[in-house]
């Protein structure tokens, strides 16, 4: 060995041991790591962000005015709100706030601050206003409807009478968060009501406060010590960028991470067999849909249609590719709402299937487009509907891609996707899948899955889903839910359910109290390590 | 003592050489300038080509109409084609690269953010594929069909045919899960995140700057894998250039006069052979280089490494386009000046074109 070689030696043995091994520890006990795809994510102002992993960190960084448990959907608690009142016509709800919150600025939480807030998301006109747009609010009526009276008393007048359970379960979503309207004051540039700012900062007074936030990468939040509800044990929590199925297991094995929220059932099959791993499946509002294009000659035969649904496998998908994304579900109401029924009439019936398109004069069977987003599960499930068709003649011609702008144009033959909502109610699935009060091209109305699929709705059903919506008397309005439910079904639509839809979290054993929350408000504040 | 004549004579052949150095840089430039130009018109009209609406990648699934005509008129995408592109090279040319839709930053600040880790990671894999590429390439063809240049060839192809996503799977699978050696993705602990911030945005220089070991050794150690595992893809392909260029000179006949002249095998091959292929290998380097720069996305994907590579596809899925064009322009222009600067470097290794 000469001179050379020996200091080269001696370099790399200094540098490998001089390479700390506290790299390999497990995450602290006090802070908690979550792996997610955050490719979705756009800025953290509550009344603009509209996707569900970006309404977990608001659900932390803000309270709202009333919060429901992860298995309580039907039970508004306290939050910002010490208690209110319903008028008796079920138009007026008074909230008095709780006294004492400060946000993470340090300023007194009012009711001017809630107020303001709810405005604020209705003027700011983005996505989420939509949970309040709903009832009738809009920028000119908003300010005078909703107001406070004194520092510790809101008014929310609506615009018309609607449930109860619907006003307060929008006001429980992440879109109704209350911001600090002082601290807001001095960061408005043009009038934009703070909305550059909030991008990368937060001004809430939730248990979590932002510490940093880089867009794909990663986001950390720290306690809030003086939080009304009491400090959480998490010091920290962190949220990391990780697209990847299989890196987000291996992190989750090794300990480095605590929450995994993108993994695939073949990972998720992993788990479930070593029982190493709590996997939850948390319900998502929401259904796998098929949706046959009206404006088609063919596919709007009502007894097409009614083939369609003998084409799906749901028994085989169910055991495979739906086995942790999906529950079976031929209606339009998801388990454990008002209304929700546990009939599944339509298995795999090609003979059956085969009887119908006869009928209707396609005994030949035809050939379309079926237009299905990329990935898991949509592909496994088209295949497999593609080969069931094509054993009854129909030829269907995959094209996987991001087709959701040709779905809202209405220009396409079928599409096949999944809707997911906040709303904790019946109504927010209906609306969008059973009602189109307006079915020309023109009608403003795309959000709705009824009109993109231009299926104009039976009057019967229709004028059902909005009575439902307005009954205040709860048994009243089961029963009227199950009534949709069945018109649903018997009106064959042109929205096929099959499977309701699931979140799938993979937990570490070592995590416990966090539960995540089918509404989007998955908290971190009641979260323990060992 | 001055001869006017001759001053005048000498005069106008000074403004001979700089009337030549100007036209020469005025060329230069406009061809940057034409070039960028077809850049960024190229990737515009791509841009809009793909079926991705970007409304609906900032609206998410639940919003009604009155929503979408918001952020779509916010978009200028109300507005005809050309005037948004003629809109979009009016603030370029202010050095303002237009907003993220995903990450609500501005274009140029993400780009000063994502951009020197990428260069961080490419830098360490260019040294190490030339430091071990060449010398291997070069030995390889020396000893042309023996067992070093079996072996040499194994392993360029190894580099050259395994897809390096699945290389990095692999390492990580290995090195990570089972033996727990190497860290799981992203540039630095998460607990030393944040630390240190600037002023290169190269984690290892500035942590080194300012003095902060435990970030440093940190920093290290995340990058080791992803730089070995990219420098080795450079080092295959490198190798093997050498190789084919060295062997090329070798057949010369005046290595053969430097042979019958006695001369050692060492100074023939570094002294003679080595000198003629420095031009050619500063060629490929140089492509490999800015290879690395565009190219480094996968392995960015699998190791969570936050660069260029991860915010430009991103920024694709999204329909992010001002982020996209803000990216290309940036790797467009690197390339450029790369190309540049070997030009420059040229002149030193070959005194033919100093001429």
């Amino acid at each position: 060995m000469d001179r050379r070689q020996f200091l080269t030696g001696v370099a790399v043995s200094a540098l490998v041991a001089a390479m700390p091994a506290t790299a390999f520890a497990a995450t602290p006990p006090d802070q908690l790591v979550i792996a997610v795809n955050m490719g979705s994510m756009r800025g953290l102002d509550p009344h603009e962000a509209n996707q569900i992993e970006s309404a977990e960190i608001l659900a932390n960084l803000y309270d709202r005015l009333v919060y429901f448990e992860p298995d309580g959907l039907d039970a508004p608690l306290p939050q910002l709100a010490e208690s209110w009142a319903v008028s008796d016509d079920g138009k007026t709800f008074t909230f008095t706030i709780r006294d004492g919150v400060t946000f993470h600025s340090g300023n007194p939480l009012t009711a001017e601050d809630a107020a303001w807030s709810l405005v604020r998301l209705v003027k700011l006109g983005l996505a989420p206003a939509i949970d309040l747009r709903q009832w009738g609010y809009n920028e000119e009526n908003v300010e005078s409807l909703i107001r406070a009276t004194d520092a510790r008393t809101l008014v929310v007048e609506l615009p018309e009478a609607w449930s109860p359970s619907l006003i307060l379960g929008s006001l429980a979503s992440s879109a109704c968060s209350i911001v600090d309207r002082a601290f807001l004051a001095d960061k408005e540039q043009d009038g934009d009501l703070g909305r550059d700012y909030l991008q990368a900062s937060d001004a809430g007074s939730g248990p979590f406060s932002l510490r940093t936030w880089r867009a794909n990468d990663v986001m950390m939040a720290d306690v809030f010590a003086d939080y009304w509800n009491g400090a959480p044990a998490m010091r920290r929590v962190i949220m990391r960028h990780m697209p990847e199925s299989s890196v987000q297991r291996l992190q989750l094995e090794t300990g480095d991470l605590d929450v995994a929220t993108r993994l695939s059932s073949t990972d998720l099959d992993v788990f479930e067999k070593a029982g190493t791993i709590d996997i939850q499946k948390v319900q998502g509002f929401g259904f796998y849909y098929v949706a046959l294009n009206q404006k088609d000659e063919i596919l709007s035969n009502p007894q097409v249609r009614e083939a369609f649904r003998y084409l799906i496998d749901y028994e085989g998908l169910a055991a495979t590719v739906m086995r942790y994304y999906g529950h079976l579900n031929q209606n339009v109401i998801p388990q454990g709402m008002p209304g929700y029924i546990e009939d599944a009439p339509y298995k795999l019936d090609i003979d059956r299937a085969k009887e119908l398109l006869a009928q209707a004069g396609y005994a030949d069977g035809f050939s379309k487009v079926l237009y299905i987003g990329p990935g898991t599960p949509y592909f496994e499930f088209a295949q497999s509907l593609q080969a069931n068709a094509a054993a009854v003649g129909i030829q269907l011609d995959l094209q996987m891609g991001d087709y959701l702008s040709r779905f809202r144009e209405r220009n396409f033959d079928i599409f096949m996707g999944r809707s997911g909502e906040r709303l904790a109610d019946p109504h927010s699935m209906l609306q969008s899948y059973a009602t189109n009060i307006d079915n020309s091209d023109g009608a403003p109305l795309s959000g709705l899955l009824a009109w993109r699929s231009a299926w104009d709705v039976p009057a019967e059903l229709q004028d059902l889903v909005f009575a439902a919506a307005r009954e205040t008397d709860p048994a009243a309005r089961a029963e009227l839910y199950t009534e949709v439910n069945r018109l649903y079904l018997e009106s064959s639509p042109a929205l096929i359910s099959s499977f309701e839809r699931f979140d799938v979290k993979a937990v570490s054993q070592r995590v416990s109290g966090y539960i995540g929350h089918p509404a989007w408000l998955t908290r971190w504040d009641k979260v323990t390590k060992s | 003592m001055s001869n006017p004549e001759l001053t005048k004579t000498s005069m106008r052949d000074d403004d001979g050489v700089l009337g030549d150095a100007i036209r020469k840089i005025a060329s230069s430039v406009a061809a940057i300038l034409t070039t960028l130009f077809g850049l960024l018109l190229l990737t515009f009209i791509i841009g809009r080509m793909i079926p991705a609406d970007p409304v609906l990648a900032i609206l998410g699934d639940n919003f009604d109409q009155v929503a979408y005509d918001r952020v779509y008129a916010e978009l200028g995408l109300d507005r005809p084609l050309y005037e948004q592109f003629f809109s979009y090279l009016q603030s370029i040319l202010q050095f303002d690269f237009g907003q993220s839709n995903v990450t609500r930053n501005s274009v140029a600040a993400d780009l000063a953010r994502v951009f020197p880790a990428t260069l961080e990671l490419a830098i360490l894999a260019i040294l190490i594929g030339t430091v071990m590429g060449v010398p291997l390439g070069i030995i390889s063809a020396v000893k042309r069909g023996t067992w070093v240049d079996h072996l040499g060839r194994i392993v360029a192809l190894l580099g050259y045919s395994a897809p390096i996503f699945w290389l990095g799977t692999m390492v990580i699978l290995i090195f990570y899960a089972n033996l727990q050696i190497i860290p799981g993705g992203g540039r630095v602990d998460l607990y030393n995140d944040g630390l240190v911030v600037g002023p290169t945005g190269m984690l290892i220089l500035d942590a080194l700057l300012a003095g902060e070991w435990e970030v440093f050794w940190s920093a290290v150690h995340h990058i080791t894998a992803p730089a070995l595992l990219l420098g080795y893809a450079a080092m295959a392909y490198l190798s093997r250039m050498s190789r084919s260029f060295m062997l090329e000179q070798l057949n010369q006949e005046y290595i053969l006069t430097a042979r019958a002249k006695g001369l050692g095998e060492r100074p023939i091959v570094w002294k003679h052979a080595f000198r003629n292929i420095r031009v050619q290998l500063l060629t490929v380097i140089t492509l490999a280089f800015c290879g690395l720069l565009d190219g480094a996305v996968l392995i960015e994907t699998v190791f969570g490494w936050p660069g260029l590579g991860q915010y430009l596809t991103a920024a694709l899925f999204y329909a992010d386009m001002n982020a996209v064009l803000g990216a290309v322009l940036l790797i467009g222009l690197i390339s450029i000046c790369i190309n540049l600067l070997t030009d420059v470097v040229y002149r030193f290794v070959d005194p033919r074109t100093r001429s």
